[in-house]
Parts: structure tokens; C-alpha cells; sequence
């Protein structure tokens, strides 16, 4: 935990009110992983820097259509790492333009990733995070125990299926040392029902204080998994509580906001920040998600909303921008007691609709959002009966690690 | 709930309406489809429109269509003579051909014109007026209009207000669409595509509407004539799915679902071009109302406020 290379400097980043714009730099990735829902990952799109440069002019070169008061230039792939010499490249060009331009976000930007972690330690990468050191987040992907992580996230090729656990684990010191606060985010299909609480309790152990947990939006769900669901979450809880780990670490599938009934007025939201985003492709295609280009689709045609050439189609904006809760939702989510925290990606709800429309909610995570309510509200009541009953929950509040704003 | 059923008769039945139908080759619905199509709709107790191509169509599907009631809706250059005559909508591709044509207040006519047609020939419309007692005006170019053209429409149809108010001033109430439908109404009165109204095609499907059929981006079907009728989300052809219009007073706005669908990818969603053009003829209502009123007393309960916006969604974006 000594000697982090990045500056916690909230003044620099705002988050919250973040612009998100998101090169998929390649469709690669080293690892085949059996839930990803990237069914179209190949080796042939990668983005040439012709088209990255041509992205960054026209977004710079737009500033009033960007008035956010800070940026988060995110790099996804497949892996984004495997394109490491684009990447440093590409965030040069933004730090000279940012400032050649004098654009509002120049000293208010962050370079953000989601990576598997298996070539962290590269000299490459390592150059690049010593480079951007105050304005770099990075995570990365572990689902837990080495059974839990192997189960799904294998190497690609034919053959045995191997597991990544051991190259992604013996990255995580360097990882955590460099980033104190590093989150990572752990993702639930069926199958990883039975490893949950051993998995989050794992990820505590090797240091890592933030797991964003949650279960994929598609329709994955067998008979009888909510309710085991619900019961590795009630032992988590308990373990979390009993070894009073409550203080200083988290678990996103615990939230005090969880489980309420909604108002269509009030709160009438919209829970996917889909529109508000901006991804491009190597193609140079823009997307209000990078959920919505064709290689995150299974069922549906690309959602393009423009290209670096000839900008974005605001019309193609629209839908997204003025989407609520209640116009896409089903009467039984409208009226259901327990409707908050409810997540739904807007990718997946085009990709399972009916027409090709993103105002259709999914509800393939139904009876999984009401198991984690019930185990939820037992572990609220359990912590705070125990806190009170010690004197301690003033204290708590104050001490509390919380979750970072990861939305999906 | 489902109230009218399009028929386009052929492949290059004439278009009423927005879309384009550039189809040059003639095919004709079967006439088996057509009974049913016409049989179904009494059942259903729907109203009948049917969209004739521009050459003669056979005895056969005259006297089919002879057996209930419906509104025939035919191309000024159509070449059945006595249908023209007869027609209930006799639509009009440019303004070159209005000089000759006997219009009379039986029929409604519709214009099909690019902004600059009516920009530049508005006076053509002033001469037939005092003939008719319903105009349509359709634009074919609104996802082209652009802001500069802001100004020189609302002048366009202040000039044709002031030729509406003479006839008024007349004791004529002619209907021209986009400046006297909104003082008229209440509430929305829109296209109401997949909700009240759809469409049959010759290929024997159901379409939202004919645009869905003619335009080959957009093309998709719902339902059959033999199998039935599936509209999927039903909800999102109605208004209040539909986040920007739910909110709006143009309540003179064809919100067509086709512009919808091809501008936004989304059949509830309007886009900009179609808020604004929507918006300066409401704005222009608005001005032909006072004008109106000023020769006397005219539709004292109604009100179209004053409003400091053209496109809506820049309201629902500020809640």
C-alpha cells in the first residue's frame, strides 16, 4: 500500500460529471471468457491511428457539444493493453491537443482501463502508467477464487481449456501498490452462483478493498438460481459482519439504496448512462455504447450514431437522451415493491427486444435483483442490530469505504 | 385501437404522404388479398382507404372495393379519368399541373412539395383557395430542413395566412393542414401510424404504413393478411411512449413514424427537423389565429400560447 503512483486529486477530476468517451482500440483479447458478451472479438479490427486522430480532432474540435466539466478517455478492447503503442500515442495527441486548444478539459481528464491484467507488468505498460501517473485509473478483472476465475475466464485456443488465474494473480501486488484503491469488477453468470461468497472473501484477502460484483444482464438464469443466489449472499453477509470486514471493504452487492418501490415521477431516471457516452470503433464509427457495436450484439444490427468523418447524427441521440424508467418498463417493474436498484444495461435490452428499439426493458434479471433484496435487507439488518447493540454506527457512517460509481 | 386500413393496391401506387414510392413497376395486390383484406376490415369495422396506382386498375377490383364503404385516394396524374373525378384525395406532385384542374370543395387535395416548391410558388396555391375547402400540404424534404430555412418558412406560411384570413374574411372556412388544423384542436391529432391506422401491401403484409413497404431502409412487416395482425410493442406507436411528443402542442404534427424511425431509429422519437417544422407551423397558426380574429369573433375558447422554444426536447432536457 506504500508509495501509490497515483495522486488522489479530486480537484482535477470531477467526477460524476464526466464525459466518457471510449476507444475500442482491438476486438483481441488473449482470453476467451465464457460470459463475455462480446460474441464478435476478432483479431483483424484493431484501430489505426489514422482514425483515433481523426476521432480526437472532431471531439476537441466540437467543444460545445462536449460541456462536461471533465473527461474520462477510456480504452477497452478485447484486451486494450495488447494495443499499448496506439494507446500512449493516442493519449499524447490528447494531452497536446487538450492544451494546444485550451479546452476546458485540459488538467481535468483521466485515462481509464478495464483489463484482464495479464501483460500489466509489461515494460511497455508500465512506461505508459509512470507517463500519466495523475491521471490514469485502471482495473482489473478477477472474479475470485482461482476456481471461480478459471470456471470462466480461460485462455482462447483450442484444446484443454486453461485457466488465468495464475497470470492475472501475480500481477495484482504491483497492481495494488500502484493504485491503494484499485476496484475490481466481478461478473456472475450461472455457473459462478456456488463461488460467490468465497470469492469476494478471496479478493479481500489479497488486498483488494473494492469488489464490483454483478450478475450479466442476459438471459442466463436457470430454475433455482435465485435462491442460491440468495443464500451465498446471506453467508457473505455474515461473513463480511461477523469478521467485521464492514469497515473497510465493499461489496456493491450491498447497498443501503435497494429494494424500494420507485415513483414515475420522481424517480423516473433512466439507470443506463447509454447516449450520454460515446464510443468508436476501428472502423470509426461512433456508438452511444460500446454495447451497441456489432461485436456486443448477438441479435441486432450496430447502433451507429455517426463516424470521425462526418461527426454525430444528434437525431440518432435522441432516443437516448430523453429514455425514462417508466416508458421502457413493463407494468409489473412500474409497480414492483422493490424496483430500486434494479440495474439494466440499454445494450442488452436492444440486443433481447422484441423490435429494434432500446425502449423495451429486459427482465432476465428479475428474480435475481428480488433474491439479492432479500439477502440486502439481512445484512443491513444484521449490521446495524450490531452496530447499535456496540455503540458504533455514528462511526461507521463516518468510516464507511463506499463504492465507486461503476455503472456497468 | 385500430380505426383505418391503407391499401396500396399496387407497387406504384401513389404516395399521400411524406415517404417516396419510386417504384416504376406495376404490381398489382391479388385479388384474393384484397377480399380478405376487405372482409377483414368489416369485421374489424375499420375504415378503408386504398392508394390506386396511376393506370387503370380491372373491373374486378373496382367492383370489389364498390362493396364498402372506404375513401379512394389517387394521383393528380392518374389516368382512370372517372376515379380522378370521384376520388376523396387527389394528390399532387408539384404545382405545375394546378392551373388546369378542376378542383371543387367534394375532394381534398393533397400537395406533395419540397420546402422550396412552396417557397417558391406559394402565390400558385392564393388561385385555389377560393375553390376548395381542404389542402393538404406535405413536405417530402423535412429531414433536409436546416436552420437557415427557419425564417423563410414562417414567412412562406405568413404570406399564405394572410390569403386564408381573406377567405375567412369571406365567409370561406377553408382547411389548409399546417395553419388551420391547430387552431382547431384540443390535443394531439396525429398520424397515429401502428396504432389507429396500418397498412396492406401487395406482398399481402401488414406494414405500419405504406412507407414502411416503399422504403427499403426501414422495411419491416407486421403480420399478414392470412395469419393476422402482430404489432410488437404496440405501446411505442402510441403518444404517451413517446417522451418528446407527450410533452408538446403541436398538436397539428403528422409525428410520423416513418421520419421517426429513419432520422431517430426509433418509431416514438421525432427528430429535430421534424420538431421545428412542426413548431413554426403551430407558430404560424398562432399568427393566422390573431389575423382571424381580428375580422371578428372566431373560436373564442381556444388559445395557442406564446412559447420561446422550436424543438421540445431541449424542454425535456432542462427538467
Amino acid at each position: 500500500m506504500s508509495n501509490p503512483i497515483v495522486k488522489k486529486n479530486t480537484e482535477v477530476w470531477k467526477s460524476g460529471v464526466a464525459k466518457s468517451i471510449t476507444f475500442i482500440v482491438t476486438k483481441d483479447c488473449q482470453l476467451a471468457c465464457k460470459y463475455c458478451y462480446l460474441v464478435g472479438k476478432n483479431d483483424k479490427e484493431r484501430m489505426s491511428w489514422d482514425v483515433a486522430k481523426k476521432a480526437i480532432d472532431y471531439i476537441l474540435s466540437h467543444e460545445q457539444d462536449f460541456t462536461e466539466a471533465s473527461v474520462v478517455w477510456d480504452f477497452i478492447g478485447g484486451e486494450p493493453f495488447l494495443e499499448i503503442d496506439l494507446i500512449d500515442r493516442i493519449c499524447d495527441y490528447i494531452k497536446t491537443e487538450m492544451y494546444r486548444l485550451n479546452h476546458h478539459w485540459f488538467n481535468s481528464y483521466r485515462f481509464s482501463f478495464s483489463t484482464n491484467g495479464i501483460n500489466y507488468d509489461s515494460d511497455k505498460v508500465q512506461n505508459y502508467i509512470l507517463k500519466n501517473k495523475d491521471h490514469i485509473s485502471i482495473g482489473i478483472t478477477i472474479d475470485g477464487t482461482k476456481a471461480k476465475h478459471d470456471l470462466n475466464r480461460i485462455w482462447k485456443g483450442d484444446g484443454l481449456e486453461r485457466g488465468s488465474y495464475d497470470d492475472v494473480v501475480r500481477n495484482i501486488p504491483l497492481w495494488l501498490a500502484q493504485f491503494p484503491d484499485g476496484a475490481t469488477k466481478v461478473t456472475i453468470s450461472s455457473a459462478d452462483i456456488p463461488y460467490i461468497k468465497e470469492s469476494v472473501l478471496h479478493l479481500y484477502s489479497i488486498g483488494i478493498h473494492e469488489v464490483n460484483i454483478n450478475c450479466v444482464f442476459e438471459d442466463v438464469w436457470k430454475e433455482g438460481d435465485d435462491k442460491l443466489f440468495e443464500d451465498q449472499l446471506i453467508e457473505l453477509a455474515d461473513a463480511i459482519i461477523d469478521n467485521r470486514l464492514y469497515n473497510d471493504y465493499a461489496c456493491s452487492f450491498f447497498t443501503e439504496r435497494l429494494g424500494k418501490p420507485l415513483d414515475c415521477v420522481l424517480d423516473n431516471g433512466n439507470w443506463c448512462g447509454a447516449g450520454k457516452m460515446l464510443s468508436i470503433d476501428a472502423a470509426g464509427n461512433f456508438y452511444p455504447c460500446t454495447r451497441f457495436a456489432q461485436y456486443s450484439l448477438r441479435n441486432k444490427k450496430a447502433w451507429i450514431i455517426g463516424n470521425v468523418y462526418d461527426g454525430i447524427d444528434k437525431n440518432k441521440l435522441r432516443p437516448f437522451l430523453t429514455l425514462d424508467r417508466c416508458t421502457q418498463s413493463t407494468e409489473e417493474c412500474i409497480n414492483c415493491e422493490e424496483a430500486e436498484g434494479c440495474a439494466w444495461c440499454q445494450g442488452e435490452n436492444y440486443d433481447a427486444a422484441d423490435t429494434d428499439t432500446i425502449y423495451q426493458r429486459s427482465t432476465a434479471i428479475c428474480k435475481m435483483h428480488k433474491a439479492r433484496v432479500r439477502a440486502n435487507n439481512y445484512y443491513w439488518n444484521k449490521l446495524f442490530a450490531k452496530l447499535e447493540a456496540e455503540g458504533q454506527r455514528e462511526e461507521y457512517y463516518k468510516n464507511k469505504k463506499t463504492i465507486s460509481n461503476e455503472s456497468c | 385501437m385500430l380505426k383505418y386500413l391503407i391499401v396500396q393496391l399496387d407497387d406504384t401506387s401513389v404516395s399521400f404522404c411524406h415517404y417516396e414510392n419510386d417504384r416504376t413497376k406495376a404490381n398489382l395486390i391479388p385479388l384474393d388479398t384484397l377480399k380478405e383484406a376487405i372482409f377483414w376490415s368489416m369485421k374489424e369495422n375499420l375504415t378503408l382507404q386504398f392508394l390506386y396506382p396511376d393506370y387503370v386498375i380491372p373491373e374486378e377490383y373496382k367492383s370489389e372495393i364498390a362493396k364498402t364503404f372506404h375513401a379512394d385516394i389517387v394521383s393528380s396524374t392518374c389516368e382512370d379519368e372517372n376515379l380522378r373525378k370521384t376520388a376523396d384525395v387527389v394528390v399532387f406532385d408539384s404545382l405545375a399541373s394546378i392551373k388546369f384542374f378542376p378542383f371543387n370543395k367534394e375532394q381534398s387535395y393533397v400537395f406533395r412539395l419540397t420546402l422550396s416548391e412552396l417557397r417558391d410558388n406559394t402565390q400558385m396555391l392564393y388561385s385555389i383557395l377560393p375553390k376548395v375547402d381542404r389542402i393538404n400540404i406535405v413536405l417530402i424534404d423535412v429531414l433536409s430542413f436546416k436552420d437557415d430555412d427557419k425564417s423563410s418558412y414562417f414567412e412562406c406560411l405568413s404570406s399564405l395566412s394572410d390569403k386564408i384570413a381573406n377567405e375567412y374574411k369571406d365567409g370561406h372556412s377553408i382547411q389548409v393542414n399546417l395553419l388551420t388544423d391547430r387552431m382547431l384542436l384540443d390535443s394531439m391529432n396525429n398520424c397515429n401510424a401502428g396504432d389507429e391506422t396500418i397498412a396492406l401491401c401487395p406482398d399481402g403484409n401488414f406494414y405500419v404504413c405504406p412507407a414502411f413497404y416503399c422504403d427499403d431502409d426501414v422495411r419491416f412487416n407486421i403480420g399478414n393478411i392470412t395469419d393476422g395482425l402482430v404489432v410488437k410493442n404496440p405501446q411505442l406507436y402510441k403518444l404517451d411512449f413517446a417522451p418528446i411528443c407527450r410533452i408538446c402542442d403541436t398538436y397539428q404534427c403528422r409525428r410520423c413514424i416513418w421520419m421517426n424511425k429513419k432520422s431517430t431509429l426509433e418509431v416514438n422519437t421525432p427528430s429535430r427537423e421534424q420538431c421545428v417544422v412542426a413548431h413554426i407551423e403551430r407558430n404560424a397558426s398562432r399568427k393566422l389565429l390573431k389575423k382571424i380574429r381580428e375580422i371578428g369573433t372566431f373560436l373564442p375558447e381556444k388559445e395557442i400560447e406564446h412559447i420561446d422554444y422550436l424543438d421540445p426536447f431541449e424542454k425535456l432536457l432542462l427538467r
